[in-house]
């Protein structure tokens, strides 16, 4: 667990330009530029369609793209798996997946980063349970999650918890960029309320957030910048202050 | 808690129809029917755990038991020590288990056939495998010692394949329940996807724990070895279903992701137990398979309720 990075001169923190991917012989995206920066959360909209979980599996490395450059901190950037974006400090928050129920808060936050007792057990893969439960409480409470305990069990969560633990596993170990795909997505009014509020701490923090939604208010109320995307092209990428619901449904359903 | 007391019940029922149930006898030869299956009940938890099925487990038993005894009658006749013999013997088991754990494993994740179909289809290999080395006929001929090994017991009851068996067990409580093998084991099982983004190599894991129950099961066929002082080509069959059993007795969901060891551990004895009371009382061990099968039915049946009961909660 580290603190995040900076951008460095030039590009923005973490920029994608040029970007066209076709599946068999439909175009997902065709030419897209799309960046954040350390510090700034951008909200990426569209109608279902429009190419964002394209464009948010390329930046996770999860695609290749067909043309098109990556910078991550002003350098070349080439995924060949989201494991190698994960290495480079980008963080994806999937829908509803990224969470295993039966595991512990703390199980989940270190899942794949386990630690291991000292000396000949831990060579032998024992668990350090005790240093991760501590961890992962002081963790949670850094990035202001309200949570039972880390030895709660996932399933016994709430929604709401449960999409929080995500968040919180991927700001606790993200050094750069965090990719948020529809984290409000069937959360309650409250539940929704206290993930946006991990999402601005997590901007705050100086991390560069992408918060994909449907739902327009939240991403009005949380995001700095954001880009609209429609049949996988860029139609808008302003300030969020100069949008308002209807100009931000206009522009999604190409209505400006 | 809940196994234990259905096992003292068990006993206490067993033994009140036949008092001979209770004697260490009794207890020796359950404890003896008991390592076989409760090694591949271990290879199963893990399979379960990580959301998957091997129903090879018992042909692995029969086609490793054979092939010890094969080496075993091979490396006797040529006149080796037989320390050396039942060591290369039992090496030769091992070998047969992780190499059809091997295979399971790369047809499960890199063919991505699910492992019901995968684990059948080598479930059906190698019982053909065993009947085509064998002709179907028992492999005899090994030194004395594999008979002493396999019956000489410690204070009545404990016969050297028990003791190994419970340390086996111990190292794969604690695999499975502190270790980061058991922790990615269960993740697997519970979200998949949520395992890959963590960065788990599922791949190598998944192969990792087929081998893993191939080779208990070849254990287990070595030590059915060790009490028969032969191999049998029918050894091992049904396998599958008194592991799946005892499994699902102890606790595991087979949607996995959850459950425990000293769960499956508790379930292969209630199983054995349940089976050696049976033919005590006078019931035909022909209904062997028919009780297990429904035991399994009432196992699964008890854990959906449960799970419906907390999904209303």
């Amino acid at each position: 667990m580290t603190s995040p990075e900076r951008a460095e001169g030039g590009r923005p923190l973490y920029a994608a330009e040029g970007i066209t991917k076709h599946f068999n012989n439909v175009v997902a995206l065709e030419n897209v530029a799309f960046s954040v920066d350390a510090g700034e959360v951008v909200g990426l909209v569209g109608d279902n369609g429009a190419g964002k979980s394209t464009l948010v599996g390329i930046l996770s490395g999860a695609y290749t793209p067909d043309t098109g450059r990556i910078f991550l901190n002003n350098r070349e950037a080439r995924w060949s798996s989201p494991h190698d974006a994960l290495k480079a400090g980008i963080e994806t928050v999937y829908q509803d997946s990224g969470i295993a129920p039966e595991l512990t808060v703390a199980a989940n936050i270190f899942l794949g980063r386990e630690i291991l007792k000292k000396g000949l057990l831990g060579r032998l893969g024992f668990l350090d349970e005790d240093d991760m439960y501590s961890r992962a409480r002081k963790e949670l409470e850094r990035v202001g999650i309200a949570m039972p305990g880390p030895s709660r069990t996932v399933s016994q969560l709430s929604g709401g918890q449960r999409q929080a633990v995500a968040i919180g596993r991927a700001i606790a170990w993200a050094k750069k960029v965090i990719l948020l795909d529809e984290p409000t997505n069937h959360l309650g009014a409250r539940q929704a309320a206290d993930v946006l509020g991990v999402i601005r701490q997590a901007g705050r923090s100086g991390l560069a957030v992408v918060f994909i939604s449907h739902t327009l208010a939240h991403v009005l109320d949380v995001t700095d910048r954001v880009v609209v995307l429609r049949l996988g092209r860029v139609v808008a990428d302003q300030r969020t202050s100069q949008f308002t619901h209807e100009t931000l449904l206009r522009a999604i359903a190409g209505l400006n | 808690m809940l196994l234990a007391a259905i096992f003292a019940a068990m006993v206490a029922v067993f033994s009140a129809v036949n008092p001979r149930f209770f004697s260490l006898a009794a207890a020796a030869n359950i404890l003896q029917d008991f390592s076989p299956v409760v090694l591949m009940a271990a290879g199963q938890t893990f399979v379960i755990a990580s959301g998957g099925i091997d129903l090879s487990v018992g042909s692995v038993l029969g086609l490793a038991g054979v092939a010890m005894a094969l080496v075993i009658r091979t490396l006797n006749d040529s006149g080796f020590n037989p320390a050396v013999t039942i060591a290369l013997g039992l090496g030769a088991a091992m070998c047969v288990g992780a190499f059809i754990g091997l295979l399971n494993g790369l047809l499960i994740a890199y063919a991505r056939i699910v492992p019901f179909i995968a684990t059948l289809a080598m479930m059906g290999a190698a019982a053909g495998l065993t009947i085509v080395i064998t002709g179907g006929v028992e492999v005899a001929g090994g030194p004395r010692e594999v008979i002493l090994l396999g019956s000489s017991r410690f204070l009545g009851v404990f016969t050297t394949p028990v003791v190994v068996a419970f340390l086996i067990l111990v190292i794969a409580w604690a695999s499975l329940s502190r270790t980061r093998f058991g922790r990615w084991t269960y993740a697997v099982g519970s979200n998949f996807f949520a395992a890959r983004a963590a960065g788990i190599d599922l791949n190598a894991h998944i192969i990792r724990i087929y081998m893993l129950s191939g080779v208990l099961s070849a254990l287990a066929g070595a030590f059915v070895y060790f009490r028969l002082g032969s191999g049998s080509p029918l050894s091992g069959r049904g396998g599958e279903l008194s592991s799946i059993a005892a499994a699902v007795i102890g606790g595991m969901s087979l949607q996995g992701g959850a459950g425990r060891m000293t769960g499956s551990i508790m379930g292969a004895l209630i199983t054995t137990s349940v089976l050696s009371g049976l033919i005590l009382i006078g019931v035909e061990p022909n209904w062997q398979q028919v009780v297990i099968a429904a035991l399994i039915a009432i196992a699964v049946g008890v854990q959906g309720i449960g799970g419906m009961g907390r999904e209303r909660a």
